[in-house]
């Protein structure tokens, strides 16, 4: 292990960092935002479910580097194409969660709010959603770590990531190169995990659901 | 005032929760639905705020019919408690509270002070505002839902098994609290229990369904357990229903015979000379200490104070004037004398009611009770009431006069 | 040309289905890669969920575990025991069998955790021994979920393995390995399209498992995993 390398590529290590998180974090996001009304649908609606749940759980089966490989021909070999993959991972992943969320909030709950003179979009908005706000963070929170993981698959296709690490380590039979690579990805994601967990904590301060 | 007329609901699987309802329910009362599991009353009391919507007839609020308003806006006028509060866990109980107020356009920290108020009305801390509804017990999650129910003043009340939820003692003390806001609120109240005691405790007026979707009887609940219409509804409302119906007649009128009370300076010579079988000890201060047998004066020598003597505990008291016949019943069930002791309010005795005197005042209660009934019923140039309600029920001026329940 | 276009193209060429590292080669190849891995696994993993959810003991490791296993890169992880190892048959094995490891422990343990407090005491209380209440009544009720996680471990080492041809190995990734480095994108597109049919039909054939094993009125389980 030759520590002094990592000073030595300081610039280098930190931007392969910040494009691996941006990677990860901001499909997530964008998932985030397709998946709410998505998972409002499968969840208002008991017919959209078994679809949308088939469909998710393909998508989900595709690897990572042939998902990429496919969107080549629109996307080339670009930064787009694994934000894209990537986000469509997270839709996979998020979606159910939004769907599953709200369908446990408590029926008394939800009757209560209609009782009360509640309109339908305000009872989503004001009541279901931000209930089922923990389940949603969770499946947020599988999105951005395993989006941070499988960014580094895009190296394949030479999209900079932390992945560079790990094949020019290789190429090089260098170790220290790759478990910087190995201790940055994982650090990177659970650091980002543990964001999510207070953002948690701060949004939803409730407690139990009944 | 809410009625229903010709009110069905029929499910597209056949069944018929609601069969051609006409009922009314009085302004600034208490109605009670109550019946057996399946009867309907629970649709019946969701037609009124279109939680469930009618398949025939149509039902007015305040002569106006509700499915031509705004559902939303119906439901902020209507107050909703349900069994298991329905309170929003992600929202602080003043927040709960202040819900429809805010819906209503109020200012956040005027909804608040709102809660507060409310808070205090159902009888809860006002430190309780700030906490979750999941911090808070069974009972006073159920106050908390009542006043989430009453934040923006509505007119009229509905309850759907508000107390079952929670513990027998709790639920007396809800119940308490029901009648003691009514006193205060006069709301319009319709309240969905299948506990009959419950019915026959809160309600003003009883509308008693049967298995299907129609009524049994709508009635006062004295008049229910007085004249129950048929085998079904006297079952219903159980077969002690002639000593249940003795808490609505009152004490007040009452001759409490005086002579075997004796103070504990009094002697033993002069309890015997009474000839009566029991004497009641007082105390200095008038309070019942207990009855001594005639048989166990022998013992003592005549001038003995009966203070020296042993004696067998009174049992319990019950307060003249305002206690019910049947908390009189109770006592002289519970005195080893067989006679009921009669206090006042301070607790001091006024005198003592013999099984032929409870008796007595029975027959006479339900004499006048029979009599004034059908001198009402006359008036109101309406048939007997007590029968299925195709017809409107007893006027308002049965409900006052109906005697106290305790 | 589209990326069906240009799989399906040199799908159909006879040439690629014949020779050495021909596409039946390939496959049979990948197959051993994710098969064997995911045999290991859930051997090691299935009864230690089981046990550990049964017994409630282990809840918190087992939730570090699941944030912990989405974050490491298999890629990472591949090439650290290539230049650790070498290429001795521990290379691929090791990281498929570490990493299929973690959705099969988690699920068969909230799978079996999960099962009603009242079910497990009316279970205890009928006289049933351990392994009668593990094996007649647990097991049965955490099976959609335990099932949800062996998939999810099966559909990820088929996926992976594609990436272990990165390391030398054959199965299908070659076809994308070698096709990448030679710009030749027909065995690129080939060689994943073959590698997505092969996932879906694990998905199929576990959907088809869970349906002829799950009993009905379980049926509406499964988390979202």
């Amino acid at each position: 292990m030759i520590w002094s390398w990592i000073p030595g590529n300081g610039a280098l290590i930190w931007q392969l960092t910040y494009e691996n998180a941006y990677l990860g974090v901001v499909p997530a996001l964008i998932g985030l935002v397709i998946s709410l009304p998505l998972g409002v649908a499968a969840a208002r609606w008991r017919w959209v479910q078994p679809p949308v749940l088939t469909v998710v759980n393909v998508i989900y089966a595709i690897p990572a580097l042939a998902l990429f490989i496919a969107l080549i021909p629109s996307l080339g070999l670009t930064d787009t194409n694994v934000v894209v993959a990537l986000t469509l991972y997270s839709l996979c992943v998020i979606t159910p969660n939004v769907a599953a969320g709200l369908r446990a909030v408590p029926p008394p709950v939800r009757q209560a709010a209609t009782a009360m003179g509640f309109g339908a979009a305000r009872r989503l908005l004001t009541v279901e959603l931000p209930l089922a706000g923990p389940v949603i963070i969770a499946g947020l929170r599988v999105a951005v770590v395993s989006g941070i993981s499988l960014a580094s698959v895009g190296q394949l296709i030479g999209v900079a990531s932390l992945g560079y690490l790990f094949i020019d380590g290789e190429q090089r039979s260098f170790p220290t190169e790759i478990y910087t690579g190995l201790v940055l990805v994982i650090a990177l994601a659970l650091a980002c995990d543990l964001v999510l967990i207070g953002v948690r904590r701060v949004l939803t301060p409730w407690g139990a659901l009944s | 005032m809410i009625t229903f007329e010709r009110v069905t609901k029929r499910y597209p699987d056949g069944t018929t929760a609601v069969d051609k309802l006409d009922l009314e329910v009085p302004d600034g009362k208490t109605m009670v639905l109550v019946g057996p599991s399946g009867c309907g009353k629970t649709t019946s009391l969701r037609m009124i705020n279109r939680l469930v919507e009618p398949t025939e007839g149509r039902i007015l609020l305040d002569g106006k019919d509700v499915q031509q308003e705004n559902p939303a806006r119906l439901r902020r006028g209507i107050g909703y408690v349900i069994q298991q509060t329905g309170l929003f866990p992600h929202r602080t109980v003043e927040d709960n509270i202040g819900t429809v107020p805010v819906l209503n356009g109020w200012r956040r920290s005027r909804a608040r002070g709102r809660a507060r108020e409310l808070l205090e009305l159902v009888g809860l801390d006002a430190s309780l505002a700030k906490r979750y509804p999941h911090q808070l017990s069974g009972g006073q999650q159920q106050r908390v839902g009542v006043a989430r129910a009453l934040a923006a003043d509505p007119p009229v009340l509905l309850m759907d098994e508000p107390f079952s939820a929670v513990d027998p003692v709790v639920r007396a003390s809800l119940q308490d609290e029901l009648l003691r806001l009514q006193d205060e609120l006069r709301k319009t109240v319709v309240l969905v229990t299948h506990d009959i005691e419950e019915a026959i405790k809160v309600g003003d007026v009883v509308a008693l369904y049967q298995p299907h979707g129609r009524l049994a009887q709508v009635d006062s609940p004295e008049r229910l357990l007085a004249a129950p219409a048929d085998d079904y509804v006297a079952g219903f409302v159980g077969f002690d229903r002639g000593i249940r119906r003795l808490s609505f007649y009152g004490t007040a009128d009452l001759d409490l015979r005086t002579e075997p009370v004796l103070g504990g300076d009094a002697t033993v010579a002069k309890a015997a000379a009474t000839g009566l079988p029991w004497v009641l000890v007082t105390d200095g201060d008038g309070h019942p200490r207990g009855w001594v047998p005639a048989h166990r004066l022998s013992a003592y020598p005549g001038d003995a104070p009966l203070a020296g003597v042993p004696l067998d505990g009174h049992g319990h008291a019950f307060t003249a004037g305002t206690d019910s016949l049947r908390a009189a019943l109770d006592a002289a069930v519970l005195s080893p004398a067989g006679q009921a002791v009669g206090v006042d309010g301070a607790g001091q005795v006024k005198g003592v009611l013999g099984y032929d005197q409870i008796r007595a005042a029975v027959q006479a209660a339900e004499t006048q009770a029979a009599a004034s009934h059908a001198a009402r019923t006359q008036a109101a140039g309406t048939q007997a009431a007590g029968s299925p309600a195709s017809e409107v029920p007893p006027a308002e001026a049965d409900l006052a006069a109906e005697g106290d329940r305790s | 040309m589209s990326f069906f276009s240009w799989a399906w193209d040199w799908i159909t060429t006879s040439a690629n289905w014949s020779g050495s590292g021909s596409i039946p080669q390939q496959l049979l190849a990948h197959l051993g890669y994710s098969g064997l891995p995911f045999l290991i696994a859930a051997v090691i993993a299935l009864p230690l969920g089981v046990a550990a959810g049964h017994t409630g003991r282990g809840g918190a490791a087992v939730a570090s575990l699941a944030n912990v296993w989405r974050a490491i890169p298999t890629l990472g992880l591949l090439v650290m025991l290539v230049v650790l190892l070498g290429f001795s048959p521990l290379t691929w094995l090791l990281p498929l069998v570490v990493l299929a490891i973690p959705p099969i422990l988690v699920n068969s343990y909230e799978g079996v955790a999960g099962v009603d407090r009242d079910v497990r005491d009316a279970a205890k209380g009928a006289g049933m021994t351990t392994v009668q209440q593990v094996l007649h009544v647990e097991l049965p009720i955490a099976l959609p979920l335990i099932l949800v996680g062996l998939r999810t471990a099966a559909v990820f080492v088929v996926a992976t393995a594609t990436i272990a041809a990165y390391i030398g190995l054959g199965g299908l990734g070659r076809f994308i390995i070698d096709g990448l480095a030679s710009n030749e994108y027909g065995p690129v597109a080939g060689g994943a399209l073959l590698v997505v049919i092969l996932a879906v039909l694990v998905l199929i054939l576990f959907a088809v498992i869970s349906r002829l094993t799950v009993p009905a009125g379980l049926r509406k389980q499964g988390r979202p995993e």
